[in-house]
């Protein structure tokens, strides 16, 4: 019996034993996505620089994948167990800041406003629960070769909506190999940012201004969809992964990216004839053609050390940081505006025209039932891409659901 | 000293109980409570909303598609499975030169990971892929888009893939009744004259029922859980055709973060399931027993 009591006891030593530190040091906790070993030390030095500012803070670094880090952030603030310091994606953040589970940061941020750009996804009635660090906006990608093959200079790029639908139709027709304009499928959750940059270019809005109820159907919608449609038979619809893959292979005239397709072409096929440009607008009114996204960071409103950990948040996010981490991470999108001023910076090859398209990006509203309008509003486009019903029909239709979810 | 002998036999067997109940037993039972409340994951004030889920899913168009499509998977793969395993474990238990390299090659697609085979075929499917090039070549008039973006054939190329995935494994299963089956039945049934095919009728064949059994009760509790090849290839598009049971469960869980309604769905999954099965059961073992 001796030996099992024992053996419990041993047992019950290794576990207590893990969690103890044996120093004073108030611990901050970040999680964070980026784990990649080519952006990882920045993230270390980010924030060794920070414990060296604050002595006797140490901060406990989480590493959180793509896969996974979203259900695993979820769980940990259902169960109040989340992190000081959260990395979180545009998109994500309503659902959070919702339910109460993110620090109101509306005061302390005031002073930050016009140097950094996007707030509103961090907006819950009107109030601030986000701090937007790195973001990131998709512009046109142009095949150079394709361009010239079809008549045109090969630093030609198409301002307007008409323009783009000529120079596709052009290049659709050079020959069965070739396609204008690559457009997505039905991908769920992908298709939806592909196709309201459209929408909110020609002016259009998908609640009303109150955000009480749907306006799907306005004639600004519709005709934006017409449009869409007309683009995706000037070419190849295919998921995005392969719609990159097929400009690579020099087959597609125009596709709309992000900045990871700058970075596979460097790495890939670095000699590729390529051009980058802002996506084009209906016509000279339009301000936004761009759907944005990001990465932003927020404070648990159960942590033990709130002002500290908005010290972070402000550390991470400070024009040389972030400068620090787009340089190395090649992202041509901080949230800093002074970052996003720096001649070094600005110069890399096409990074003033994601820099320019950012200020003409918009994100869907921030709404805690986002994800359940999303869903209807790709329904509408998936069934007016295959023909089930028409444009304005699908549209139409769209309402009653959103609706319906908007009143609950 | 007898006592001594319990305590280090629950001792031993404590890693396996105590993860079975917390990881396995817990959850389920769990599940069961949450599909009656309205709990989301990240809202902390949670009510008794008794059956509502259970009626909503009913009226829910959505989730009453994702069950016609696992029904159409269900259905649609497992006679072709069955049938193509049982054809090649007969094909294979034959003496012939190269079986080993046909039986392990039959096996591969089984023990290889599901998302790479999903990744594979998602590319032949493909506009321009070669499947897509094969269609086209032999005058099948593919959808112009690839397999995968017509909502025709989106969801009975999945299935075709699976089919190829799976007959491997249950051939394998099949193999291994047919070696159980003792040689003496064919000797007496040869010197009585029998044909091939009436020894295949009347002795392969209901010496292999329990075989058969457990392949069929085993794959369609497996085809109703059909979830990675969707999750990899279509998303449960396009127009939701390839909307399955188990995705609706992750899309309503893990996406719209609606714990309660997503427990319900898969109760009721569940419930499905355990209904087949007991068909299943009863209907092939009454059979063989006559």
């Amino acid at each position: 019996m001796k030996r099992y009591l024992l053996f419990i006891v041993l047992i019950a030593l290794a576990i207590t034993s893990c969690g103890t530190s044996n120093d004073n040091k108030i611990t901050i906790t970040w999680w964070h996505f980026w784990t990649d070993t080519s952006i990882k030390p920045i993230i270390e030095e980010i924030t060794a620089d920070f414990e060296k500012k604050h002595p006797g803070v140490k901060v406990e670094l989480v590493d959180l994948t793509w896969a996974d880090g979203h259900d695993k952030i979820a769980i940990s603030f259902s169960s109040g167990a989340g992190p000081d310091v959260v990395e979180l994606g545009s998109d994500w953040i309503p659902e959070f800041s919702s339910t109460g589970h993110l620090l109101d940061i509306s005061d302390k941020t005031e002073s930050y406003r016009d140097g950094f750009l996007i707030w509103e996804p961090g907006l819950y009635e009107n109030r601030h629960y986000a701090f937007p660090w790195i973001l990131g906006t998709r512009v046109l990608f142009i095949n150079q070769n394709l361009l010239m093959r079809a008549k045109y200079a090969p630093d030609y790029f198409p301002g307007y909506w008409n323009d783009l639908l000529t120079a596709c139709e052009r290049i659709n027709s050079l020959g069965e190999e070739f396609y204008g304009f690559g457009s997505n499928s039905a991908e769920r959750h992908r298709l939806y940012k592909k196709f309201l940059p459209f929408l909110w270019s020609n002016g259009g809005t998908i609640l009303s201004n109150d955000g009480k109820s749907c306006v799907l159907d306005n004639p600004e919608n519709v005709a934006a969809l017409e449009y869409y449609l007309k683009l995706c038979k000037t070419g190849l619809t295919d998921t995005q992964r392969r719609l990159e893959d097929a400009f690579l292979d020099g087959k597609i005239g125009f596709v709309i990216s992000g900045d990871w397709l700058l970075k596979r072409i460097a790495r890939e096929k670095p000699d590729f004839a390529f051009n980058t440009a802002l996506i084009p607008t209906p016509d000279t009114n339009s301000v936004i053609s761009s759907f944005a996204g990001g990465e932003y960071l927020c404070v648990n409103s159960k942590s033990a050390h709130p002002d500290l950990a908005f010290e972070l948040v402000k550390h991470i996010c400070s024009p040389e940081n972030q400068l620090k981490f787009c340089q190395q991470n090649k992202t041509p999108t901080p949230s800093s505006v002074t970052a996003s001023t720096n001649d070094d910076f600005i110069s890399q090859p096409h990074f003033m025209t994601f820099i320019n398209q950012l200020k003409q990006s918009k994100m869907p509203p921030a709404h805690p039932k986002w994800v359940y309008i999303e869903a209807e509003l790709e329904r509408a486009i998936e069934e007016a891409l295959y023909e089930v019903k028409t444009p304005a029909d699908a549209l139409k239709d769209a309402i009653t659901k959103i609706d319906e979810i908007l009143s609950q | 000293m007898k006592q001594n002998g319990y305590a280090k036999g629950w001792m031993l067997f404590s890693p396996w109980i105590i993860t079975f109940l917390v990881f396995w037993f817990f959850p389920l039972v769990y599940s069961l409570v949450i599909s009656l409340t309205d709990y989301r994951l990240l809202d902390p004030s949670v009510d008794w909303i008794g059956f509502a889920n259970y009626s909503k899913l009913f009226s829910d168009a959505d989730f009453i598609s994702s069950l016609k499509n696992s029904f159409i998977f269900v259905i649609g793969t497992i006679p072709f499975t069955t049938a193509i395993a049982l054809a090649l474990a007969l094909l294979l238990n034959e003496k012939f030169k190269g079986r080993t390299f046909f039986r392990a090659a039959y096996f591969m697609p089984s023990i290889t990971s599901m998302v790479v085979i999903a990744l594979i075929f998602s590319n032949l499917y493909a506009r321009g892929g070669y499947l897509h090039l094969l269609a086209d070549m032999i005058g099948l008039a593919p959808p112009a888009n690839g397999f995968l973006l017509s909502e025709n054939s989106a969801l009975a190329s999945i299935m075709a893939m699976d089919i190829w995935m799976a007959s491997g494994y249950y051939m394998l299963l099949f193999l291994g009744g047919l070696q159980t089956i003792p040689t003496e039945l064919y000797e007496a049934a040869t010197i009585s004259g029998a044909s091939k095919w009436h020894q295949f009728r009347y002795i392969t064949l209901p010496m292999l029922k329990p075989v058969t059994l457990f392949i069929i009760v085993i794959n369609s509790i497996k085809s109703f859980q059909v979830f990675i090849e969707i999750f990899v290839m279509t998303k449960g598009g396009p127009l939701n055709s390839t909307f399955t049971g188990v995705y609706f469960v992750y899309e309503n869980g893990l996406r719209k973060f609606d714990f309660g309604y997503a427990s319900a769905a898969a109760y009721v999954l569940f419930a499905i399931i355990a209904i087949a099965s007991v068909i299943q059961f009863k209907f092939l073992k009454t059979e063989w027993k006559a």
